[in-house]
């Protein structure tokens, strides 16, 4: 076993004392973040899980509030202390738009405090060449613009290099005898050169591109599973569930789909989204206008999970490159 | 941190039968604190609702200077919410969030004369600039409503319309009249084709969105500039904040953004109108 696979499963193993830990382990042939309960199982590769970290940090369902008789309780909770392990950069992206998202949700503020990220990447053996965000100025473009506690690069050497992100993270490298880290100081979400360029012309493009005829094509081949929006780590809308009995009611906050055919029915029936292609159309709006109008990031942090969940094989990267094509 | 989620109650004080399916329904906070610092502008919408049975945005059809004592909502029998809601007596109590949304912008009509359309139901949201113009809050110096619906058990405020016709130029048009009606008949655009039009008005239109498109022809044809033209959208929603996603519409969000957006801002938006 390679000394830096040793230190990582010495630092899970201690973590996992204190911890509910969170991390990439692999489930047959599929990686899957899911709870771990032994620290040798969580897989350091550094490749991209099926499933994003919203499961964690955004439940498919949860309590707003109850009311028996004329008293309302809210359910703004506290969650044990839980560590989501070995978050690659492009998920850290997606938690730094979530955190935006949420900035004013106390039920999702309660939550993040109480949560541990440790972000993790190995540019070893071929994550480096193909995420191609593994600059030299890494720290500066990147890591500067997320949020987590601590951060551990695998580097060329097959070493490992440790940042802190956080009072949190110092202390817990300071707790295990790390003291060879680089303090990373947040310089907000958007890099100081401005938003992304390409993003930001892209924006343009779509917004006024339903005419194109890929939009069609879509209509024709997209089957509105709504798979992509399940497992993309930016795709954050939600319904408010009722339960229906007025001695003891209450509501839950539960995940919703811009494919589920009721998703913009209004009472009387009439449903805006009421094709395909106005669904997927407006599904990348979501990621490619509304959110870098809102907060000048890209709302697609381009890991590729759709792409690969697609049953009918509907490539985003495909897709934005046509877009892109547009005059 | 403030709970945004987390509804208020409101007390029932008057209900009143407004058109076959509408009530008219005035609220007062059950805090008298809540009810004093209240506030909101015209144009902009409460999340109303009841235990166990969600909650649903509905524009705020009394005027905000009355805000510190009540407020009113039209609320028409449409759904399961809607429909409980229309069961509500004196006393009863409401789950409420609000006000949401942007509202009309007073500014931007300033001394404009003012143009108020409005189809079906979506003429609620036209009742607190009409009565701040007939209590004299509003600086426009003429105001014309004009009020297209399906028939006469569907007309809203009717006990109103003797003071909208002394103050206002007020048209009302039916589509599908009873016999004994002797007014217009057809759709709201004949009104806006037979009256004058100054070009530079104000108008704000409200209504069922086959309306919109129509209407907003007419307008342009009568030289009513895209950006003097302010539209109230509905849409499903949740939040009110615009993390939801159900309102969104191209880069904007009807609860946050809207429901008031200008013609100009909407005209390139697929699906928008």
């Amino acid at each position: 076993m390679l000394k830096s696979d040793v230190i990582l499963q010495r630092l899970a193993e201690t973590w996992l004392k204190d911890y509910f830990i969170y991390a990439p382990t692999k489930s047959g042939s599929v990686l899957r973040i899911q709870e771990i309960q032994d620290f040798r199982a969580i897989d350091w590769s550094g490749s991209m899980p099926a499933n994003s970290w919203k499961e964690i940090i955004i439940p498919a369902r949860e309590r707003i509030f109850d009311i028996t008789g004329d008293k309302l309780q809210t359910t703004a909770g506290q969650q044990p202390l839980t560590l989501c392990l070995g978050v690659n950069v492009l998920d850290l992206k997606a938690l730094m738009l979530l955190d935006l998202v949420f900035s004013n949700d106390v039920y999702y503020q309660n939550r993040r405090a109480n949560l541990l990220i440790v972000g993790y990447s190995s540019d070893w053996p071929h994550d480096y060449q193909k995420l191609k965000v593994f600059s030299h100025n890494f720290e500066a473009d990147v890591l500067e613009h997320v949020p987590f506690d601590v951060f551990i690069a695998r580097i060329k050497n097959n070493k490992l290099k440790f940042y802190s992100g956080s009072e949190k993270g110092r202390k817990l490298l300071e707790t295990n005898g790390i003291k060879d880290f680089t303090n990373i100081k947040f310089a907000g979400a958007v890099a100081e050169s401005g938003p992304d360029k390409r993003m930001m012309g892209l924006q343009t493009k779509l917004e006024n591109s339903l005419k194109h005829s890929l939009w069609s094509t879509l209509d024709d081949i997209c089957l509105a599973c709504g798979k992509c929006s399940n497992v993309c780590p930016t795709c954050f809308c939600f319904d408010f569930v009722d339960k229906i009995d007025p001695n003891d009611a209450r509501r839950d906050r539960v995940r919703s789909s811009c494919f589920y055919n009721d998703f913009s029915k209004l009472a009387g029936g009439f449903k805006e989204l009421a094709t395909i292609k106005k669904k997927i159309f407006f599904w990348y709006e979501h990621k490619f206008v509304r959110i870098p109008h809102q907060y000048n990031l890209p709302g697609c942090v381009s890991c590729g999970r759709c792409s690969k969940v697609c049953p009918v094989g509907i490539d985003i990267f495909k897709n934005i490159a046509k877009l892109s094509k547009i005059k | 941190m403030i709970n945004v989620y987390k509804p208020k109650l409101a007390v029932v004080v008057a209900v009143s039968q407004e058109s076959i399916d509408t009530k008219l329904i005035r609220f007062r906070f059950k805090e008298l604190k809540d009810q004093k610092k209240f506030d909101f502008l015209a144009g902009q919408f409460m999340q109303i609702g009841l235990a166990g049975y969600g909650e649903c945005p509905i524009s705020i059809c009394s005027s905000p200077f009355y805000a510190a004592k009540y407020f009113e909502l039209a609320i028409r029998d449409v759904g399961q919410l809607t429909h409980q809601l229309n069961q509500l007596q004196v006393g009863d109590e409401v789950y409420v969030r609000g006000p949401f949304g942007n509202g009309f912008d007073l500014g931007a009509i300033g001394a404009k004369n003012l143009i108020l359309i409005g189809g079906g139901c979506g003429f609620v949201p036209l009742r607190p600039l009409i009565v701040d113009f007939m209590e004299g809050r509003l600086k426009t110096p003429k105001l014309q409503i004009f009020y297209g619906c399906q028939n006469e058990n569907t007309l809203l405020f009717k006990q109103e319309y003797a003071k909208w016709n002394r103050q206002a130029e007020f048209g009302i048009i039916l589509d599908l009249p009873s016999a004994k009606w002797k007014g217009e008949k057809g759709l709201v655009t004949e009104l806006i084709k037979k009256h004058e039009i100054n070009s530079d008005s104000a108008v704000v239109l409200v209504g069922p969105p086959i309306m919109y498109k129509f209407v907003i022809k007419e307008l342009l044809n009568k030289k009513v500039k895209p950006e003097n033209i302010w539209l109230s959208l509905e849409r499903k929603m949740y939040c009110g904040h615009g993390v939801c996603q159900h309102c969104a519409i191209g880069r904007y969000y009807v609860c946050k953004d809207g429901p008031v957006f200008s013609y100009a801002q909407l005209k390139d938006i697929p699906n928008a109108i």
